[in-house]
């Protein structure tokens, strides 16, 4: 009689453990947010007048959602790179307020390389969650899949970044490093990982089309939770069988997945962004306390005395004339990004820097837009014709004036637009219009701003980017560095420098 | 690398992202007032998004379904 209790006792057990297993819906939430790049305050978007974003009320959404149901947190990179509130600490203000929400993961993006190893390394180190990259080769500290488990539910998280991270930032801070196929990567991995696991989560740092790709050509990817495009997707999409997901940008939203599974597969995938904006009394408290904390300390950082100025640095009439703090910058540029010549546009100086101690709020007052260092190769012939439309707006006071290093010119104002320049000289000889010179600029010239077009040519003619001998390489493009603002660049020249002096040297003579 | 502005081919350099593509296209200070960018699925783009060889972005006006 006791042993048939004992029995039947088992087999209810066993059969309620099967039903709850098996035979009820279990749902779990996934939270995901990428390409934060240190925006932790809110801001207006270009063309908004609503501020949107803020980490305070982002953290108080995810503690909200994270109640309802069982929940990870995931980051598809580039989170400490980017903004003042990031840059300043070299992410470290980053990762701490990541270790307070206690994020489950993040992979790596291309812009987590931009401080060098050395940085990326001691933020790693610093993360109470694990940074993934299965499909970079030589970081050590970082792992290619953890497996989470989540009411019974085991979920393998698969980190890839993009294989570009050499050619898009300074190929010192990727010395060592391979990257390697993202597709290939996650197919050996889903391989191994399909049997035992209930559910295959990709955090990719790709951007959304080869998400796409990579959905089509590798099969059992449940789910791609997307970075590095910034693409706004409201609603999961779908490519065979596997959701894809990504949530904007800079924390303006918060990416919500919500997955039901029936008999360990996945029945119904629902998926939102919710806005994050700025309400009073919405803010979490350890997150304000964190994001002042930075603040106060970006503030003193910003008050740092970095050198001293022995004349005046003229920024007021960059749009006219050479000025010293034209030349000082352009000099640095070129020094930096080894090229022979500089040409940049006057109006992305935007204020002088006084004599005397020279602190580094002066520096971002000078230089306050996200530009960086390209070097480009152009002719004799490009760098006259970049000219001339440099100086065809001087009467009106046009951004597009130039600052330069490496040469000297002349232009007559009075003659007619397209025909001013004489006498472009470098260093010290004719310039040779069919011969190529290395010209350092910004990336916004280098784009077509202020409607420099030579630039954009040489790009068009230029082919295959590689790294060769550790400097990215096209046929005509030789220095490139989007991780590293100008501002930035020069504020390490002045530390380095520590006494600044420059002066107006005869490069840019109006004649008439 | 080139991309497609409003299917307009446009040259850029590995690194350089949606700002780029659409300065290139003449097309940036449309986007700061009353245009947004758009990927081939109707996706917005931030500005700060990564390009991708061929890739094709579409400037519009805002869609209506947007929810945000």
């Amino acid at each position: 009689m006791k042993r048939s209790k004992i029995i039947i006792y088992v087999l209810v057990v066993l059969l309620f453990s099967f039903s709850f297993t098996h035979a009820h819906p279990i749902e779990i939430r996934i939270l995901h947010l990428n390409d934060f790049h240190g925006f932790a305050e809110p801001y207006k978007p270009l063309g908004s007048d609503l501020r949107v974003g803020g980490l305070p009320y982002l953290a108080t959404r995810v503690k909200e959602l994270r109640q309802e149901k069982p929940t990870l947190l995931l980051s598809a990179g580039d989170m400490i790179q980017g903004n003042n509130w990031a840059n300043l600490f070299y992410g470290e203000s980053v990762i701490e307020w990541m270790n307070e929400m206690k994020f489950d993961a993040m992979v790596l993006g291309n812009h987590e390389f931009d401080f060098g190893q050395e940085v990326l390394r001691k933020r790693i180190s610093e993360a109470t969650f694990p940074f993934l990259g299965a499909n970079v080769n030589g970081l050590n500290d970082i792992l290619p899949y953890i497996i989470k488990e989540l009411t019974g539910i085991k979920i393998a998280i698969i980190g890839i970044v993009t294989e570009d991270v050499p050619l898009s930032t300074h190929p010192r801070n990727v010395v060592g490093l391979k990257f390697t196929s993202p597709i290939e990567t996650v197919r050996k991995i889903v391989e191994t990982l399909k049997n035992n696991v209930d559910v295959i989560l990709v955090l990719s740092h790709i951007g959304f089309s080869g998400d796409r790709v990579l959905a089509e050509k590798v099969k059992g990817i449940d789910v791609i939770v997307g970075g590095h495009s910034h693409t706004k997707i409201e609603r999961p999409q779908k490519v065979g069988n596997t959701l894809i997901v990504q949530a904007w940008e800079h924390g303006k939203a918060l990416g919500v997945l919500d997955l039901t599974l029936k008999d360990r597969r996945i029945l119904e995938g629902k998926g939102h962004l919710e806005e994050i904006r700025p309400e009073r009394g919405r803010e979490d408290r350890a997150t304000s306390m964190i994001v002042k904390k930075y603040e106060e300390r970006m503030n003193a950082i910003l008050n740092e005395k970095i050198g001293e100025a022995e004349v005046d640095l003229d920024g007021e009439n960059v749009r006219r004339r050479e000025t010293n703090l034209g030349n000082f910058i352009s000099d640095m540029m070129r020094r930096v990004s080894g090229a022979e010549v500089t040409l940049i546009n006057g109006g992305g100086i935007r204020s002088s820097i006084r004599r005397g101690e020279v602190r580094v709020k002066d520096v971002y007052s000078a230089l306050p837009f996200d530009n960086y260092i390209v070097a480009i190769k152009l002719t004799g012939r490009q760098i006259q014709e970049a000219l001339e439309h440099g100086v065809s707006g001087v009467e009106d006071e046009e951004g597009r004036f130039p600052q330069v290093s490496g040469f000297t010119f002349k232009y007559s104002p009075s003659e007619k637009k397209g025909s001013r320049v004489k006498e472009i000289r470098i260093s010290g000889q004719p310039i040779g219009l069919d011969q190529e010179y290395v010209v350092a600029t910004n990336d916004f010239l280098a784009a077509g701003g202020d409607g420099y077009k030579v630039f954009g040519e040489a790009i068009r003619s230029s082919k295959d980017f590689a790294i060769i001998g550790g400097m990215m390489k096209g046929e005509k493009v030789v220095y490139s560095h989007s991780g590293k603002w100008l501002r930035d660049v020069v504020v390490d020249t002045i530390k380095d420098m520590k006494k600044i002096f420059s002066e107006v040297e005869g490069r840019i003579l109006e004649t008439r | 690398m080139k991309v497609y502005v409003n299917q307009e081919p446009v040259d850029v350099l590995p690194g350089m992202t949606v700002r780029h593509a659409l300065l290139s296209a003449g097309l940036l200070g449309e986007v700061e007032t009353f245009l947004k960018a758009y990927d081939e699925w109707g996706n917005e783009l931030g500005l700060g998004g990564a390009l991708s060889d061929g890739m094709k972005i579409y400037v519009h006006p805002v869609r209506k379904s947007s929810t945000f």
